[in-house]
């Protein structure tokens, strides 16, 4: 059994004048409604441009409603390209330039892909990995 | 300008190579190297049945702006969890095409939010279940 583990830390001394701030927690990926961990998995970078539309990041291949995990990254360094990021006609939101996301993903119909698109000009760069329950490869053409 | 870091670690041994993600972010205006400067405070809510509840409401933060929410499912069950959706109202469950994803015990997320629809979460039990939020306003 694969094992995945996820760490957050999220800090800050002066959001909250007198109250640092200080957030951590951990947790194991587990396929869905179990201990057993999560085996399949997907990662990758790319390119977005400002011309294209959004465009599908991975499609929810796998049985729906179940325990799946994405993590995003822009990896641009300039402050002002960014990505909008959604779930099929749901927009998530924006992630700037040096951001990451990490969310849960239940695939709850076949139309809800996972999606991108830049909102700045230029090439903006980006990081992903999936890490999915169930999956199965779309048919050949 | 405040400082409001976020760092995320994947280690994971799926792949016959290990895979270990590390990154850190600052957590800043959209289009802007600005640090965001509100929150809405950690926030605990105990829920004890299945309805689904708004909250965190959009109209408390601007729209189309780069917020971020964190999440946390503080059980330790493996089989409960909390639906997460984007819905105008209390609305999540299991083909809902708005729902992002489930929350088991001890799962957390951390994702940018546009503040243009609610955030609503249903339980999947009427045990006792407690979910903990922090939004990081622009």
């Amino acid at each position: 059994m694969a094992t995945t583990t996820a760490t957050v830390s999220i800090t800050s001394a002066d959001l909250m004048p007198g109250m640092p701030l200080a957030i951590n927690a951990s947790s194991q990926l587990m396929q869905t409604g179990t201990t057993t961990g999560l085996e399949l998995m997907d990662m990758g970078a790319g390119k977005l441009t400002e011309a294209s539309a959004a465009d599908a990041l991975h499609e929810a291949l796998g049985t729906a409603d179940t325990a799946n995990w994405v993590y995003i990254c822009n990896t641009s360094t300039n402050d002002e390209q960014y990505i909008k990021v959604g779930i099929h006609d749901t927009i998530i939101g924006n992630l700037g330039a040096g951001e990451w996301l990490w969310m849960p993903w239940n695939m709850g119909t076949a139309d809800n892909e996972i999606n991108i698109e830049a909102e700045t000009s230029g090439s903006v760069t980006y990081e992903y990995a999936i890490f999915k329950s169930t999956y199965t490869l779309p048919a050949k053409t | 300008m405040a400082t409001t870091n976020a760092t995320i670690s994947i280690s994971s041994d799926i792949m016959s190579y290990p895979v270990n993600i590390s990154k850190q972010m600052t957590m800043k205006k959209l289009g802007s190297s600005a640090g965001l400067e509100e929150t809405s405070g950690l926030r605990t809510k105990k829920f004890t049945a299945t309805d689904a509840i708004v909250v965190i409401e959009e109209d408390e933060f601007t729209n189309t702006k780069a917020s971020k929410v964190y999440m946390r499912n503080t059980g330790s069950s493996k089989s409960d969890f909390f639906y997460v959706a984007k819905h105008a109202s209390a609305a999540a469950s299991d083909t809902a095409a708005v729902t992002i994803g489930k929350l088991y015990g001890g799962d957390w997320m951390l994702i940018p939010y546009l503040a243009d629809v609610n955030i609503t979460v249903a339980p999947s039990t009427a045990e006792a279940m407690t979910l903990e939020y922090i939004v990081f306003v622009e």
